[in-house]
């Protein structure tokens, strides 16, 4: 702050004092100790409106040359995956539709679960609070904690996700719970003339995102990771599927798989195997007591082991072995579970599901795949023929 | 709301259009009074009830000095004014920073001391409002000026949506005499006035938000200890994110008052090019410290009782100033930081009196400054002083077996926008931004406008609070 109100000091403010600049002002640091007077704000001269419409034109050609640009490397609008939109549905279960069937999970059931043929076997559309990258324990505490919840909930295992306990979206049922009216405004405002209409409009596009995935040099000693592309495009009420681009696109598929196979690799970031073993123990008492908590006022919880291939099936039973981490998460919470590798109709390998990256299948396959999850669910589960034993212990559903 | 958010826009094209409407000029004022408070609780609706006390109490607080014969009652206005500004500033501020300092004390005399659960909600902005009512009633009280003639004048000086929640911190005497009369923004005030707004949004959501942040985050919120050159390049991104964050919030309120007619004071003018502290400060967010001269600096002596007391006067301003930005010691450090800059160049400068450098030395003491400025960013933006101490150790190059952290890229962000904003400052150290647009081809005006909307369109902003909200 000003230390003195010296002459010699004001001589040296700034230096516009004696500048021929005839939009120079003083500001409330040259006038010390006295009642500040309404302020200057002069206007430059300028032709502002012809600068206004020019820069309004300009700065639509340029948008529209990136919409195009973005369009032709195969993207769509769609609606962006937000906290915002899982406020939405969260609070579906607060306003009516507590009885429900939630997802819940990582983005294998995020993506792969295709809500109209669930909607179509059931009558009914199931609310999606799936989100990908992230384990699906913290939502499931957070329904576990809302008393108006008193449906059912499908509960994804990613084993890398679920046991390690890693969420990008850790904090959506906190945002939900303290999402201010101009957020909410904003999230509907986005959803409804926005993001319909422009295909740009994505974090996977975003321009400093795609500044930062040129091939800059790499500095000696700092490996740098690539990101997480574009997967999947999302609907209004999140019903999502995998951008068709991964399927399609022998480069684009080539490029997610690489992705992926950083994570396969050992790094010295990676919790020692006693770190880990004790960050699973902690995520299986997370589920315990969630799932106590919900069976308690009679919600029904399922687990399901989403289906992966190839190196990333490997790398999980590699990590996180089926022993150790699923049938040691159904034993303790006494939930049932559907592990895709023990039933034949959600085996990809006799289904022929085409899971282009190892992790998530394609749309087409989704909707074949979902209604197979549903059956089984409906018949071995939930349905009014499925036995009281098969729906409440583990080793029956493992039996089949 | 913030100002980079679609419910903004929305909003200010309702305000605008209602601004623009034949009404009276009371029934503007009303409408432009609803509105703020409509920004405001857009937060969290429960805290404008914060508003009003502060609104109430203030205007009270001044007829009843205005009304006071005697000097003991007019001291009692302003205190009761003072005490119920700083007690709600401290019971939501300060309060749980407060309870956990005095529950160390107890615990470092052996006396265990469990204090119940203390979670309180920061009410946005209330460190802003909280200074623009105390100016009111201390320049009623120290005859600076007289009290507003009407209280929905003054409720709107208050509640002025342009600075409610981060300033520019308004004096009653810059504000409420421009509700005496219709105002209404000239075509060409307008336009300047969007391209304000451009401005400040652009410095916020693509240098602040999407190229600064992330790299200072790496740096202040990961758990790798840097190296001398990822340290430097998390501050030096600090320093440009938190100028862009701040000043571009600065100079959005500008333009979104100009474009209703009504003109707020500058905040910023080219900061990082200061030569010296007190010139940095009369650079860096303007409207705060010069309330803090004012209303602190001054009465407590000032310059005017010998140096002891003026280095006494100084270090608590800018103490309390560090205090101001965040219920933490880390700001408190920051805050006493400067002031020892301060004082150390108070003495120079007695010492020197005669001194004048050349321009080669005038560069050199700017880029001092600027490093030393940096230096203090350090304690604002670590959350510990543990974290402080690693960076600053890293900076100078005594964590000898760090792994570098940033990628190249990052590093090049640092030094395009970081490089590019301190050498605007100094091209800009004379000027004003007016008289430099003014001097341009209207082609050139108009082509940096659609780049920085195109910027602003395609970072895809978040939408994310500015960081002075949070103080």
């Amino acid at each position: 702050m000003p230390s003195s109100t010296s002459s010699s000091d004001r001589a040296e403010r700034g230096g516009l004092r004696g500048a021929s600049d005839r939009y120079a002002r003083q500001t409330a640091a040259d006038r010390p100790g006295i009642a500040q007077p309404v302020p200057a704000r002069p206007v430059p001269e300028q032709p502002w409106g012809r600068i206004l419409a020019g820069a309004l034109l300009l700065a639509a050609l340029l948008l529209g040359g990136w919409e195009r640009y973005w369009r032709d490397y195969g993207v769509h609008p769609a609606i962006a995956n937000t906290e915002g939109l899982w406020a939405i549905q969260r609070r579906r279960l607060d306003s009516g539709e507590g009885d429900a069937t939630v997802l819940l999970g990582s983005s294998r059931l995020y993506f792969d679960l295709q809500l109209p043929v669930w909607q179509r076997l059931e009558g009914r559309r199931p609310i999606q609070l799936s989100f990908e990258g992230t384990s699906p324990l913290t939502a499931l505490e957070d329904l576990a904690g809302d008393s108006k919840f008193t449906g059912r909930v499908l509960v994804g295992v990613a084993p890398d996700l679920f046991f390690s306990g890693f969420g990008l979206h850790n904090g959506a049922p906190r945002y939900a719970n303290k999402e201010s009216p101009s957020q909410r405004i904003g999230q509907w405002l986005s959803m409804h003339f926005i993001e319909p209409y422009f295909a740009f409009d994505d974090p996977d596009f975003a321009l400093q995102t795609v500044l930062a995935r040129q091939p800059w040099p790499e500095r000696p000693g700092n490996k740098w990771f690539l990101r997480v592309r574009k997967l999947a495009e999302v609907g209004p009420d999140r019903n999502a599927h995998l951008w068709s681009k991964v399927g399609d696109d022998p480069q684009y598929r080539e490029l997610t798989r690489r992705i992926w196979r950083q994570d396969f690799q050992p790094s010295p970031d990676d919790p020692t195997p006693a770190e880990a073993l004790k960050t699973e123990k902690e995520q299986i008492g997370r589920a315990v007591r969630a799932v106590a908590a919900l069976r308690a006022r009679g919600v029904k919880v399922l687990f399901v082991r989403m289906p992966s291939i190839g190196e990333f099936l490997a790398y999980e039973n590699r990590g996180f072995p089926r022993q150790r981490t699923w049938d040691a998460l159904l034993a303790a919470t006494g939930a049932p579970g559907i592990h895709f590798e023990d039933y034949p109709e959600l085996r990809p390998d006799r289904q022929g599901y085409y899971l282009p990256e190892w992790s998530h299948m394609t749309r087409a396959d989704g909707e074949r795949f979902t209604a197979a999850l549903y059956g089984i669910i409906e018949r071995d589960f939930w349905g009014p023929g499925a036995s009281a034993a098969t729906a409440e212990a583990p080793a029956a559903a493992a039996a089949h | 709301m913030v100002f980079n958010s679609l419910t903004f826009i929305a909003f200010f094209g309702c305000v605008l259009l209602l601004h623009s409407l034949p009404f009276g000029w009371t029934t503007k004022k009303v409408n432009l009074l609803i509105a703020s408070y409509l920004f405001y609780s857009a937060w969290n609706p429960p805290f404008v009830i914060l508003l009003w006390v502060s609104t109430v109490v203030d205007w009270y607080a001044a007829q009843g000095l205005v009304k006071a014969r005697r000097q003991a009652a007019r001291h009692a206005w302003m205190l009761l004014s003072v005490i119920a500004n700083i007690g709600m500033l401290g019971f939501f501020k300060y309060g749980q920073f407060l309870l956990e300092n005095f529950t160390a004390l107890m615990s470092a005399l052996g006396i265990a001391y469990s204090p119940a659960h203390y979670d309180i909600v920061l009410p946005v902005g209330i460190s802003f409002y909280t200074f623009a009512t105390m100016s009111y009633v201390l320049d009623v009280y120290l005859r600076r000026a007289l009290p507003a003639q009407n209280l929905l004048d003054y409720a709107l000086f208050v509640t002025f949506f342009p600075h409610l929640v981060a300033g520019p911190i308004m004096r009653p005497t810059e504000l409420v005499p421009q509700f005496a009369a219709p105002r209404r923004a000239t075509a060409q005030q307008l336009r300047f006035g969007l391209a304000l707004m451009t401005i400040g949004l652009f410095n916020k959501i693509v240098l602040a938000d999407s190229f600064l942040a992330n790299v200072a985050e790496r740096i202040y919120d990961g758990d790798r200890t840097p190296g001398a050159l990822d340290a430097w390049a998390g501050t030096l991104a600090f320093s440009g994110q938190i100028f862009c964050d701040f000043a571009g919030y600065s100079t959005t309120a500008i333009g979104v008052a100009l474009c209703l007619g009504f003109a707020m004071p500058d905040n910023f003018r080219f900061p990082y090019a200061a030569v010296g502290f007190s010139d940095f400060w009369r650079r860096w967010h303007i409207t705060l410290s010069s309330w803090l001269r004012d209303y602190l600096y001054i009465p407590l002596g000032g310059n005017r009782h010998g140096p002891r007391r003026t280095y006494a006067a100084l270090m608590t301003t800018m103490l309390l100033g560090g205090l101001w930005h965040g219920a933490n010691w880390t700001f408190v450090a920051w805050g006493g930081l400067h002031g020892v800059y301060l004082a150390a160049e108070r003495g120079l400068r007695a010492r020197f009196a005669n001194y004048r450098p050349g321009p080669v030395v005038f560069v050199a003491l700017g880029l001092l400054t600027y490093t030393l400025v940096n230096l203090t960013w350090v304690f604002f933006r670590a959350k510990t002083f543990a974290k402080a101490w690693l960076v600053l150790r890293g900076m100078l190059g005594l964590n000898g077996a760090a792994k570098p952290i940033l990628p190249t890229f990052s590093l090049a962000v640092v030094a395009v926008i970081v490089g590019g904003i301190v050498l605007t400052h100094w091209l800009m150290r004379a000027r004003t931004l007016e008289s430099v647009i003014a001097r341009a081809p209207a082609a050139v005006v108009c082509g940096v406008w659609a780049l920085l909307l195109f910027a602003i369109v395609t970072v895809q902003g978040a939408g994310s609070a500015f960081i002075y909200f949070q103080f």
